[in-house]
């Protein structure tokens, strides 16, 4: 897997959204060169996303034609109110991707668990160019205090994009102990964001 | 009939990627009809957004980019275009070209424009032809005194059996061919006498055609530039 390195001078985020923000309105002007400029500055970070959950580079590549056809189709509807660019761009490419693999049924599991990406470090130590996401910090915090499961499950569910019966069984649970745990884990987390709000 | 955390939850669960294919048909059905699930959902999307973050970033297969713009829709996906601009044909044409394997590998176009010195005792139109991005393609100058239309053209890339064929289209009537753009900077046509009375208020027009020109007087390619005569 190949990773993009940081960039050495990275855009203060929210630039960053506001220029993403400007490319997203000029797509919806029906502007290729927009969404080629947005493909350039986003495609690895949805690819990233889209990869990891379909776990095929093929099929993943045709997730991400998708992802961005859409957001042609879409950008119109897109209003900075409403979210971060960066977070509207990587919601269409994950529910794209989710749907692919929950239609299909079956995804080859991940590995060992010694191979196990620490997410939660991940989020705490950001590689990437996701300077975008911000509020990461009162997500980490709120996520920290969930039940171990709980807070397990959410990330896995979200990062890998792993369904109820996969998380039932990478934790030999019920199907419905798992749903249980995702429902207390994302009513805490409402709780707990909302309150930091 | 569900509760409002139920509702809640299940935007939640949605975003989060854990219903099944069937409960998040079911819930887009559901969601079309309201709008509180989709304020649920967007509030959702923000909470979990950063999540995001920690996924690595990899870089696209080769050629992912060509594989998209082959499959943009023809016609704009949003509100109507500025006169100056073809950008649909551009685009079908673009994608011809891609195809033809006869597109140069680099698209972005610089154009010197020269400013000849104006002379006093003559009108002269100037047309900044358009290729649909932010970069000039032609620069179209036309002189009725001297009777000449003169196209520098850079990197005004034809595919190999196409000839690109210069239109004057007049405010009403049909198109007037001025004649081949050669692929050579600098290109000098004739203007016919009887086109010069049109120039106000007309645009000028590359199309995409035969080898040659059209075969029939009359355009039969897409538009690839287009631009509006402007007095100087």
């Amino acid at each position: 897997m190949v990773r993009v390195e940081d960039r050495p001078h990275r855009t203060p985020p929210n630039r960053e959204a506001a220029e993403l923000a400007g490319l997203i309105a000029r797509v919806a002007e029906g502007r290729e060169d927009a969404l080629r400029a947005l493909y350039d500055r986003t495609a690895p970070k949805l690819f990233g996303l889209i990869l990891r959950i379909v776990r095929d580079r093929g099929a993943a590549e045709d997730v991400l034609q998708d992802a961005y056809l859409r957001v042609w189709q879409s950008a119109a509807g897109y209003a900075p109110e409403a979210g971060r660019p960066m977070a509207w761009l990587a919601a269409i490419a994950r529910h794209r991707a989710i749907d692919l693999v929950r239609r299909k049924g079956e995804v080859p599991m991940p590995v060992a668990e010694d191979d196990e990406e620490d997410w939660l470090a991940r989020v705490a130590d950001p590689r990437d160019s996701e300077a975008e996401f911000l509020d990461r910090d009162a997500l980490l915090a709120c996520l920290g205090r969930l039940e171990p499961a709980q807070r397990d499950c959410v990330v896995l569910a979200y990062c890998e994009g792993l369904s109820r019966e996969e998380l039932a069984l990478r934790y030999d649970r019920p199907v419905n102990t798992v749903k249980t745990w995702l429902h207390r884990g994302l009513a805490a987390l409402r709780g707990c964001l909302d309150d930091a709000a | 009939m569900s509760t409002p955390d139920e509702t809640d939850l299940r935007a939640a669960e949605y975003v989060l990627g854990t219903l099944s294919a069937a409960e998040r048909e079911a819930y887009r059905r559901e969601r079309a009809g309201s709008p509180a699930l989709a304020a649920a959902e967007r509030a959702w999307e923000a909470r979990l957004a950063p999540l995001a973050g920690a996924v690595p970033e990899v870089a696209p297969p080769p050629g992912a980019w060509e594989r998209i713009a082959a499959r943009l829709p023809a016609e704009p996906a949003g509100p109507s275009a500025p006169v100056v601009d073809l950008r649909p044909a551009l685009r079908r044409w673009r994608r011809a070209a891609l195809a033809a394997g006869a597109l140069a590998a680099g698209l972005a176009l610089f154009i010197a424009v020269e400013r000849l010195a104006p002379r006093p005792d003559a009108a002269r139109y100037l047309a900044v032809v358009n290729r649909g991005g932010e970069l000039p393609a032609l620069v179209v100058q036309v002189d009725p005194a001297a009777g000449t239309v003169q196209v520098r053209a850079l990197a005004a890339e034809a595919p190999r059996d196409r000839s690109l064929e210069l239109w004057v289209v007049p405010a009403s009537g049909a198109p007037r061919s001025l004649g081949l753009v050669r692929e050579e900077a600098g290109t000098r046509l004739p203007l016919p006498a009887g086109d010069r009375a049109l120039l106000d208020g007309a645009s000028l027009a590359v199309t995409l055609e035969p080898p040659g020109g059209s075969p029939s007087g009359a355009p039969t390619g897409p538009a690839v530039y287009r631009g509006r005569l402007v007095r100087e």
